[in-house]
């Protein structure tokens, strides 16, 4: 094959071809500082949203509908069918929580009361006029047969029984058996002697209740929209009024009421009579008169926990009644007070009930507080929140709120967590106060501080007299003992000091937290407080030495441990890597024990971990932006401390070799005396390298390392560095990973640098000057996971840099007359020159195979373009050269359409290089001519 | 082969200056004929056997009389002459006036009662006669009656309420020694006069109680008499109780609080107070409070009329009237 070179110009060509360019006023990947502080801002919101957003949403969105309704008339409560669902789906996961709140003990001695339950057997259908008396009055045919013991299980298994029981003989018509089975299950409510079981067994039957009560409305319902002779009049609005109700249906109602109503005991009375409730609306237009009675009857329950329950299952069902005024509720509230009041004002001595007992008893009693409040303030225009305000006792009067007054921590506690934000924040002092002088076993008192402080929060920016409360609770906490507890409270306040910049307080709150680390340690609870607290300085602020200011901020640090400490360091490391770059020496002193003690926290082993990775790139990029300024040494120094300390990451030597990089970069720039430095820091590259395990990485790593070596003309070093890159490809075999595309291009572009590295870069004596270019051919043609568009890339950048070698001249140049390179050692060398064309020819012959081998067409085609303008661009076209790329251009017309522009372009070039050299031979040959 | 009656109104109350409609049905599997489809109304006084107790000084008298009824009304009418009557569902219609003026003036029609010793009550007798050689096919159904509404008094501006107290002093029982000495103090108001169709309404207060209380119940009681020969027979039954504060577990700790009475007045079972000459029925509403004691445990079911030891009771008596 007989191969020429052409003579190529690539200055000029460089200055034909390539695109015109302006300067850039920033570089595109710079972050400018506007755009900085944006994203800042973002991330900070973000942040504290994560933090906060569960319950500041609601609030949020609570305040919002709450101005919205504010000109509007406000009825009594909700009267849409949505609004009465939520409420019900509101219950139900009330309902599922207090089960899994309150589970008890496996084995409930059964009570005289609860035998009844095991007493199965049918109850016999007696004509119900003569014998309505004696069959709803039959508890005490169960007198005391000695306690039995049956498994919850059991119980539970025999309500359900009950259930199904009377489902069916409702279904058969059998009212009267329904009715009695439920005063059966409503019975078991009496038994208070399993406390613990109690809200289990109020959630189970009133399940029951709830059934029998839609049951009983369901049916006078189709009384009152059927005719007597049960003909369809018309279906009833869902607001209908009492008096468009048919006699018939009216005297059945009436007859629920009267059965219900002759049930001796009370609480079974109660419950059924609630859940019939609804029914009232058959008979008054105003069903809330029964509300109120039986909101007064309830006072006749002795028992604490049957009152509450009683209570909750009152509210439960009121919600049912298309409107309802918040009386009863208050009243309730108002009487659990005063029972609740009685069990704490016992006396230890002369009361059978311990106090263990009486905090059980409480705690039953709080979820009924719960809901009420929840009730309470579902829906209240800031008129009637003052009302219930002054309703429960809280208050003089509308305009004074919060006075001296008495209450019950829990019942406080669940009023504040209901109370709309602003008039939390309005009376931010008074209600402190408040919480001040109630202090009793039912709730921890720290607690509502807390829940005070959160609320606040809600919108800390309407908190009225922010500087007297922080200090009233600043006071208060100071006389706490428990680290927990003071920083419980204090996490509540925390952002409300920072809102304020009343910074003079962190020096005096740390100070305290200090010392009673020193007294009596960390305990897990106070972990989790410090955390919370330390991530809200440490996200307040925007500079570092803010926050290392402060006293006793690092030492408190240092007691921290395990995840807590991991999670603290990592928003310090977020918080210093937001600015451009860290160059104060304490700082950076100070951010590498951060990361050290981060580093040794993580577990670096399991990569796939996000939040590893996520700890590794932040302390990557605190090495990244260290610098040390003009005190190279130590900056150099600062990178080796680095390596040794945070082995287990890989990514960071990464890093580690980019900043070495750019430090010698900075050095050779600095001045020539530098060089030897300048060594030093490549070959910390060379070495930190040696020890990433990812190939591919290393390899990148060699080239950008040989590119900063060669640009201080340090060709020994480039040298090495190309050897091993070359080594790399040479063990590539070995290498797992990197089968998907985007690292087998990457990998292609990476070889096409290492090839135009290799044009200035003297070749290696012994294995003589090609020994480069043939191990990337031989690497190119072994690697059976190349596709054939990679190796046909690799084959003309193989190509070019021979053409390049056998030019005359070439714009890339080692330091002028100081190294000479490797093209300079070629040029003109005969020998060379044949080495170069016989391997010229052995990668035409691969390229016209590896097109021919491929099996799809129109990739062939696209391949056959790419080697054919490759070639027509490197050698003279003429003879061989003329007949391969011609055969190439057949290849691609026999795949590709005849107006494929690439075809078309690609024949023209083609053309043009033919008639280019035919010229060139015309012009030699007369240059002979007349030579 | 059977026949029934279905009256007009689903709750069958009628009053007597109304007329009783309704029809007869016959459900046949044959044609028959008959002789006449009579209809009786009949309504009286029921003063059963009764055994009464009681007497002065610990003699206990007791004495057996079966009293005659006492007939309000009983009246017969043809519905239908003789005839036949198809097979299948056949339905004959019937309309009856129940007080014929200037005709029927036997006895008042007193409102249907159901009483332990006095029951008033109102039956309706369908009669269908088919000679000598059938059984004649009957069946009777009871309605109930009220009174008319033009002969009410009018609805009072105030229902009547009487305070009472209920202390360790006012009682005529023998209490328990430590009730005497721990003293106890129940106040509170009831209804006196209330309307049949109204719950009986009231409030009480635990105002001190040196023992804890285990229940407090209203007991509704009614007072049947009948004159027999020169004498009295009173009778005094429950009719229903209704607890109005339960002692559940340890703890009694709500003292001070005012509880609601509220009583559903049973039907049937009540009626208007009524004072006739040969009988009469009155109600009363005794508050019994039960105190927590050894022997509460042993009696778990106690009877009204016989005061104990650990109980403290209050009776007022209770008009009952129907109101407009």
């Amino acid at each position: 094959m007989e191969l020429e070179f052409r003579h190529r110009d690539y200055i000029t060509e460089e200055k034909a071809y390539s695109l015109p360019r302006l300067p850039a006023g920033t570089h595109p990947l710079s972050t400018s500082p506007e755009t900085l502080q944006q994203v800042d801002l973002v991330h900070k919101e973000k942040e504290e949203n994560d933090f906060f957003d569960p319950l500041r949403k609601i609030n949020e969105k609570k305040e919002v509908s709450f101005e919205d309704f504010q000109d509007e008339e406000i009825t009594g409560g909700p009267s849409n069918e949505a609004s009465v669902q939520s409420s019900s789906k509101e219950w139900t996961s009330f309902k599922k929580i207090l089960m899994q709140r309150f589970s008890a003990s496996k084995n409930i001695p059964l009570s005289s009361i609860s035998n009844a339950i095991m007493k199965t057997g049918k109850v016999t259908d007696k004509s119900p006029v003569d014998s309505h008396l004696e069959e709803l009055d039959d508890p005490q045919k169960f007198t005391e047969e000695g306690l039995k013991v049956i498994s919850q299980r059991e119980y539970v298994l025999r309500l359900y029984e009950l259930k199904d029981e009377i489902a069916l003989s409702w279904s058969k018509k059998e009212h009267v058996t329904s009715l009695k089975l439920c005063i059966r299950v409503a019975r078991l409510l009496m038994d208070t002697s399993v406390v613990q079981f109690y809200p289990t067994l109020f959630v189970l039957a009133t399940d029951v209740m709830d059934m029998l009560g839609d049951m009983v409305w369901q049916r006078i319902r189709q009384k009152a929209e059927h005719r007597e002779d049960g003909k369809f009049v018309s279906s009833l609005p869902d607001d209908f009024e009492a008096n468009s109700i048919s006699d018939d249906a009216k005297e059945t109602c009436n007859n629920w009421f009267s059965k219900i109503g002759s049930i001796r005991e009370l609480v079974p009375r109660i419950y059924l009579e609630l859940a019939v409730l609804p029914c009232w609306r058959f008979l008054v237009d105003n069903p809330m008169s029964s509300l109120q009675r039986l909101a007064m009857m309830t006072r006749g329950i002795a028992d604490p926990i049957a009152l509450a329950y009683c209570h909750l299952y009152m509210v439960h069902r009121a919600q049912k009644l298309p409107q309802h005024d918040l009386g009863y509720l208050v009243t309730g509230i108002n009487d659990l007070k005063f029972v609740m009041m009685r069990i704490l004002s016992l006396q230890e001595t002369t009361c059978i009930i311990s106090l263990a007992d009486r905090r059980l008893l409480l705690s039953l009693m709080e979820p009924a507080i719960e809901y009420m409040m929840r009730c309470i303030y579902k829906d209240l225009n800031q008129v009637q929140v003052r009302d219930v305000i002054v309703g429960l006792g809280l208050g003089k009067d509308k305009s004074h709120l919060f006075g001296d007054c008495s209450c019950i921590s829990v019942i406080l506690h669940h009023l504040l967590k209901e109370l709309p934000t602003g008039l939390i924040c309005a009376n931010a002092m008074s209600i402190l106060h408040l919480i001040e002088c109630n202090i009793d076993f039912s709730y921890d008192q720290y607690l509502n501080y807390k829940l005070l402080g959160l609320r606040l929060c809600e919108n800390i920016s309407r908190v009225n007299e922010a500087m007297a409360l922080v200090d009233k609770v600043i006071q208060v906490i100071s006389c706490y003992d428990r680290l927990h507890e003071y920083l419980e409270v204090l996490d509540a306040y925390v952002d409300i000091v920072l809102h304020n910049q009343m910074h003079i307080y962190l020096n005096r709150i740390l100070n305290e937290i200090f010392e009673r680390l020193c007294a009596k340690g960390i305990d897990k609870n106070a972990l989790s407080g410090l955390q919370s607290f330390l991530l809200k300085l440490v996200t307040h602020f925007d500079h570092l030495e803010d926050i290392l200011s402060l006293s006793h901020f690092v030492d408190i640090l240092d007691v921290m441990h395990g995840s807590s400490r991991n999670i603290i360091n990592i928003s310090i490391l977020r918080m210093a890597t937001r600015n451009t770059c860290i160059d104060d020496p304490t700082i950076i002193h100070f951010l590498f024990e951060v990361s050290q003690v981060l580093h040794d926290g993580t577990d670096f082993s399991n990569i796939r971990n996000n939040e590893n990775q996520h700890s590794a790139r932040l302390i990557s990029r605190f090495v990244n932006m260290v610098d040390y300024g003009r005190d190279f040494e130590r900056n150099l120094s600062f990178l080796v401390d680095c390596r040794g300390a945070f082995g287990d990451m890989i990514e960071l030597k990464e890093t580690l070799v980019h900043s070495s990089n750019l430090l010698s970069i900075k050095l050779m720039k600095e001045s020539s005396n530098l060089f030897a430095f300048a060594k030093s820091c490549l070959t910390f590259s060379e070495v930190t390298i040696a020890a990433i395990p990812d190939h591919f990485r290393r390899f990148s790593l060699y080239l950008e390392t040989a590119e900063v070596a060669l640009m201080g003309g340090l060709v020994s070093h480039a040298d090495g560095l190309i050897d091993s890159a070359l080594c790399y490809l040479q063990d590539f075999d070995l290498v797992d990973g990197l089968r998907t595309t985007n690292d087998t291009e990457a990998n292609l572009s990476l070889i096409c640098k290492l090839c135009n590295l290799m044009i200035v870069v003297p070749g290696n004596v012994e294995q003589g000057f090609l020994d480069g270019p043939k191990k990337i051919f031989s690497f190119l043609d072994s690697q059976p996971w190349m596709t054939s568009k990679l190796k046909i890339k690799g084959m003309c950048a193989l190509i070019s840099i021979l053409a390049a070698f056998s030019q005359n001249a070439i714009p890339l140049q080692l330091i002028p007359g100081k190294v000479i390179g490797n093209h300079e050692l070629i040029y003109g060398d005969p020998t060379c020159s044949e080495e170069i064309l016989s391997f010229s020819r052995a990668i035409i012959q691969k390229i016209v195979d590896i097109v021919l081998q491929e099996p799809s067409q129109a990739t062939s085609g696209n391949l056959a373009l790419e080697g054919c303008s490759s070639i027509a661009s490197s050698f003279r076209v003429r003879t061989d050269i003329l007949t391969i790329c011609s055969r190439l251009l057949e290849i691609a017309e026999l795949s590709l359409s005849s107006d494929d522009r690439y075809l078309v372009s690609t024949k023209n070039f083609v053309n043009t290089c033919q008639l280019c050299c035919q010229e060139d031979g015309h012009l030699q040959n007369s240059e002979s001519m007349t030579g | 082969m059977s026949i029934e009656i279905k009256l007009s109104r689903s709750n069958r109350i009628y009053r007597p200056n109304e007329s009783l409609e309704g029809k007869i049905i016959a459900n046949l599997s044959s044609s028959i004929s008959h002789q006449g489809i009579r209809l009786t109304i009949n309504g009286s006084v029921n003063l059963q056997a009764i055994l009464v107790r009681g007497g002065t000084a610990g003699v206990i008298e007791s004495f057996y009389g079966v009293v005659k009824p006492i007939p309000i009304v009983n009246r017969t009418i043809t519905v239908q002459p003789s005839g036949r009557i198809a097979s299948g569902v056949t339905e004959i219609p019937f309309s009856v006036i129940l007080k014929e003026r200037g005709k029927d003036n036997m006895e008042k029609f007193y409102e249907t009662f159901h009483g332990s010793d006095i029951s008033i009550q109102y039956l309706v007798t369908a009669e269908v006669a088919r000679g000598y050689l059938h059984k004649s096919l009957s069946t009777a159904v009871e309605f109930i009656i009220e009174s008319e509404k033009d002969s009410l008094p009018q609805e009072p501006i105030s229902p009547e309420m009487v305070f009472f107290y209920i202390t360790q002093d006012t009682q005529r029982h023998p209490l328990l020694p430590e009730l005497k000495s721990g003293g106890f103090r129940i106040s509170g108001k009831v209804c006196s006069q209330c309307s049949v169709l109204d719950p009986l309404i009231g409030e009480l207060t635990v105002e001190a109680s040196g023992i804890p209380i285990q229940s407090i119940d209203i007991h509704l009681l009614r007072v049947e008499s009948i004159l027999i020969g020169d004498k009295i027979a009173t009778e005094t039954t429950s009719i229903q109780t209704t607890q109005a504060r339960t002692f559940l577990s340890d703890g009694d700790v709500c003292r001070g609080l005012t509880l609601p009475i509220y009583v559903i007045l049973p039907r049937l079972l009540t009626c208007p107070t009524i004072f006739a000459g040969p009988f009469s029925i009155e109600f009363k509403t005794t508050i019994v409070i039960t105190f927590k004691s050894e022997q509460t445990k042993k009696h778990p079911k106690y009877d009204p009329k016989t005061p104990r030891s650990y109980m403290a009771m209050e009776s007022v008596p209770l008009e009952l009237v129907r109101k407009k």
